[in-house]
């Protein structure tokens, strides 16, 4: 019985990082059906950042996360005002163009922080562990999972209880008729593709204690948060939430069974099948005609 | 003259709302049937139910004595349905001639189209077809370089290139000048005898210059059927027009 | 000639351009070696050429067809496996002595060869192994997604997830795959008496020809009427249906013919190489392969193969440092969003477009006029 529930922890906590890295993303290709393959990048940047404020600034963990969700956001905005709204008519072209982005960044990073691992020290407090229902978990995965919570709630109330989530709605809805009635769309578009990728940076600082930190993290991620949005339902955060934590437990069950790389590929493989036959995503109704 | 398409109890729901319900319609062999109705009245969604882009929830469609419902698109194409859609669906990154012999679809198995080369000898009639309609001119220009009343021609090109027995129009002449109205309708008249032809159509000018039945659909199902007079006489058709402009004055 | 060549049809006009076009690049790459007696670099130039190959096959399927295809790595790293699971059965007798089995599986203590394995002591079977196993892969997988009617960025979802299945499973199976290592230390291809050494004209010519004969061939599919057919899906996949076209079958086909090149190109590359490995079917090269074709032209086989040779090549000389690489990495990455921003068809769509300012502006304007009196003249006016 204590194993079944360790597992069940073990998928939650793989679970939570997943729908942290996924939230953004499932926010920018959700609203604006903009495949952000950057959305690693922005990740990896905020890792960077954190262990760069901590190394040489010597900034605390949970005040960098402030700074590291601004800095990545206006990073998202310059990306989107240069490179993205050029190519809303052309929803496949923006995988290349931000594919091309990400190894930019990348490369950056790369040429001034170098190409060795860093790592980024767990704050003090959060370092020991708590026992959870009999279980030794580590309290900064406990911290992790709360955080996301936290955030995902606010994600929420942005998105349907401010005069912005409703704007943005509209927009979603029919780009043009909204902005007959007056709300700018671009800018709406632009505000939103920045707080995706602040979410990235944020979810970065948040991985970087638990991994190692190098410039092409984010490749990994950027991958498995995809598959998160596509299960979960194009419009739907309710069914990212959903979808990360299936596929967190999923993913944990089957490296129990067999090992890490067939419980990989066996999720990928389900994937595929739901993706053939769901399109619209597992915890989405039928698409509306 | 023989019945070519037979619709009975055709049903189709979206969401709860029926959009065709319980419908039936027999149109028969070379005959030009015009479908007019108010908007929503079932007409574009009836034709999507005919060439297979809808599915039927319940009912039957016959065409020349075999069921066709919810058959795929491409095997009722290939027994002799061919349609024009309301909005102009050409291929826009391929010249005029291309999109011609795209359409001239003899043969359309995936063998014997990779031996065959992409200029057919049948070309020479696919440029005819071009003068007909217009664009001869513009062979050799790719789709998206036409205007909205070019591309509205082609499709009426593509459609004769196919050479269907049975063809769908929706709302044909929508954008079109009155000349051009004029045109299709010609076209239309000089089509029917040899292909049977049913039209969706608002413009009653049009439908009385072409028309011979006239079936009116209101909510989902035909009202009334008959000629253009009779049609215009029925105190139910008047009604279901009723608030609108009134199928007189159209 | 000249008369000939102006009362063609704009289009045959074209084609012929086009043709020409493509025998003169097949030319260049064959006399090339006459010019450049190094080996080393003609190792290397083959390499290119290869690269060049399997792009040209993605643009067969993305480019014509509009299936981007996010896995092209899979077919090219399964042919690749291929050709060296025949070329690492043939070192066993002076490995491990006649009847032993491939030095990494006595590693990993295997006892008996895998079935599996056992077609490959014939050279024949593996060469058909390289293009079917890809091919019926393809057919199996495009009969998986097009018969759903799986359209745009789902395709390159299941494609890329594909690929990476197929990888983690190599990457897995180290007792009879070779797992991260590949497979290496193979013998020399022998064909009919011929030694294609990798460092030798030999091998460059067989990479050559192997890419000419299959531009043609794509080029030849690209003027069939199944390749009209394929583009008007790409254009409109729901109106070729209504014409009877059955269009899962032709996306099939597209995928087929373009895994099958791919293929081919994987068996080259293992000869040029000297060894197969998992990298040869992973994301990265898949990517790699997507943006080759994009910055040479997708719509274009030729250009997206000088895409292929152009970059890669530029990122090989530059590669012998790595402050060097990341640089030009940093660059690359910028020229690739511009050409997606700027160029969506490439490098071949901008010598197009230059070729048409300075030649045919408004030759192909000339309209012959209206062919009866009812039709306005604004429809006949130019758009």
């Amino acid at each position: 019985m204590d194993f079944l529930l360790e597992n069940i922890i073990t998928g939650l906590s793989i679970g939570s990082i997943l729908l942290l890295i996924a939230l953004g993303l499932a926010i920018i290709y959700g609203t604006m059906g903009v495949i952000n393959m950057a959305h690693g990048e922005f990740v990896m940047l905020g890792a960077y950042a954190t262990w760069a404020m901590n190394a040489f600034l010597g900034v605390g963990f949970l005040a960098s996360l402030i700074v590291v969700f601004l800095g990545v956001a206006c990073l998202g905005y310059l990306v989107e005002r240069g490179v993205i709204r050029f190519l809303y008519r052309r929803p496949l072209d923006t995988i290349l163009a931000t594919w091309g982005v990400g190894v930019m960044l990348q490369q950056i990073v790369r040429l001034i922080a170098g190409g060795e691992l860093r790592y980024v020290e767990m704050p003090p407090a959060l370092s020991g562990t708590v026992s959870v229902l009999g279980i030794t978990v580590s309290g900064y995965r406990v911290f992790v999972f709360l955080f996301v919570l936290a955030l995902f709630a606010a994600t929420w109330y942005l998105m349907y209880r401010t005069a912005f989530g409703t704007k943005l709605r509209a927009v979603v809805q029919n780009r043009e008729i909204a902005s007959c009635f007056g709300i700018n769309s671009s800018r709406i578009y632009s505000l939103t593709f920045a707080y995706g990728a602040g979410l990235a940076g944020l979810a970065g600082a948040l991985v970087a204690p638990l991994k190692s930190v190098s410039p092409e993290m984010g490749t990994t991620y950027v991958v498995d948060a995809f598959f998160v949005v596509v299960l979960g339902g194009v419009q739907s955060i309710f069914g990212t939430v959903a979808s990360a934590f299936v596929l967190g437990e999923a993913t944990g069950m089957l490296a129990f069974l067999w090992n890490d790389t067939i419980a990989k590929a066996l999720v990928l493989l389900g994937i595929m099948i739901l993706i053939r036959f769901r399109p619209q995503g597992l915890f989405t109704s039928k698409a509306r005609r | 003259m023989s019945e070519h398409l037979r619709i009975e109890n055709l049903s189709v729901e979206f969401d709860g709302f029926k959009a065709v319900d319980n419908l039936n319609l027999s149109v028969d062999k070379g005959e030009l049937r015009c479908l007019i109705g108010p908007n929503g009245a079932g007409k574009t969604t009836t034709l999507d139910l005919i060439c297979g882009k809808t599915r039927s929830s319940k009912g039957s469609i016959q065409y020349r004595g075999r069921e066709i419902a919810n058959e795929p698109e491409y095997l009722i194409a290939r027994a002799g349905i061919g349609r024009k859609f309301q909005v102009p669906s050409v291929f826009r990154q391929l010249t005029v001639r291309e999109n011609l012999e795209v359409a001239y679809c003899r043969h359309v198995g995936v063998f014997a189209n990779v031996v065959r080369s992409g200029h057919s000898p049948e070309s020479d009639g696919l440029e005819k077809l071009a003068d007909f309609v217009g664009l001869s001119g513009y062979l050799d220009e790719p789709a998206e370089h036409l205007s909205h009343g070019q591309t509205q021609w082609l499709e009426i090109a593509l459609l004769l290139a196919q050479d269907s027995e049975l063809i769908l129009l929706d709302e044909p002449t929508a954008g079109m000048t009155h000349q051009e109205t004029r045109k299709t309708a010609e076209i239309c008249n000089r089509l029917k005898g040899k292909h049977t032809i049913i039209v969706v159509e608002h413009d009653m000018g049009f439908v009385r210059e072409i028309g011979e039945v006239i079936s009116v659909m209101h909510q989902g199902t035909v009202l009334a059927e008959g000629t253009v007079e009779e049609i215009s006489r029925d105190e139910r058709v008047k009604e279901v027009y009723l608030g609108s402009v009134g199928i007189d004055d159209a | 000639m000249f008369e000939i060549f102006r009362n063609m049809t704009a289009s045959r006009r074209q084609t012929l351009v086009q043709v020409l076009t493509y025998m003169l690049f097949c030319a260049a790459i064959l006399i090339f070696p006459l010019f450049l007696d190094n080996d080393f670099l003609l190792n290397r130039y083959a390499r290119y050429l290869v690269l060049g190959m399997v792009t040209m096959a993605l643009s067969l399927s993305w480019g014509y067809a509009g299936i981007l295809n996010l896995g092209q790595a899979l077919s090219f790293g399964l042919g690749s496996y291929a050709m060296a699971m025949a070329l690492k059965l043939r070192t066993v007798p002076v490995h491990t002595g006649a009847g032993g089995l491939p030095d990494f599986m006595v590693w990993n203590n295997v006892e008996k060869l895998p079935w599996f394995w056992e077609p490959f002591y014939s050279l024949g079977l593996a060469i058909l192994a390289g293009i079917f196993v890809p091919v019926i892969l393809a057919v199996v997988l495009g009969w998986f997604m097009f018969r759903g009617r799986i359209t745009g960025v789902f395709v390159a979802i299941i494609t890329l997830a594909n690929l990476v299945v197929v990888n983690l499973l190599i990457i897995d199976q180290q007792r009879f795959t070779g797992g991260f290592n590949g497979i290496t230390d193979l013998a020399q291809l022998e064909f009919f008496g011929f030694e294609f050494d990798a460092y030798s004209k030999s091998t460059y010519y067989l990479v050559a020809i192997s890419l000419s004969l299959c531009l043609f061939g794509a080029l030849a599919l690209t003027k069939s009427k199944a390749g009209l057919i394929l583009q008007a899906i790409r254009d409109h996949e729901e109106r070729v249906r209504f014409f009877g076209y059955d269009v899962a079958v032709y996306q099939i086909m597209a995928m087929s013919v373009s895994a099958a090149i791919a293929g081919i190109a994987g068996m080259l590359y293992t000869v040029v190489m000297e060894f197969a490995s998992p990298t040869f079917l992973s994301v990265p090269l898949s990517l790699s392969i997507v943006v080759w074709c994009a910055v040479g032209g997708r719509q274009s086989l030729l250009g997206a193969t000088i895409g292929a040779i152009v970059v890669a090549g530029m990122q090989g000389a530059l590669s012998e440092s790595e402050a060097f690489l990341d640089t030009w990495m940093l660059i690359m990455g910028a020229i690739f969003v511009l050409v997606v921003l700027f160029l969506p068809n490439g490098l071949a769509g901008l010598i197009d477009m230059l070729a048409r300012k300075a030649f045919g502006r408004g030759r192909h304007r000339k309209s012959d006029g209206p062919a009866s009196d009812i039709i306005p003249t604004e429809t006949a006016k130019s758009p």
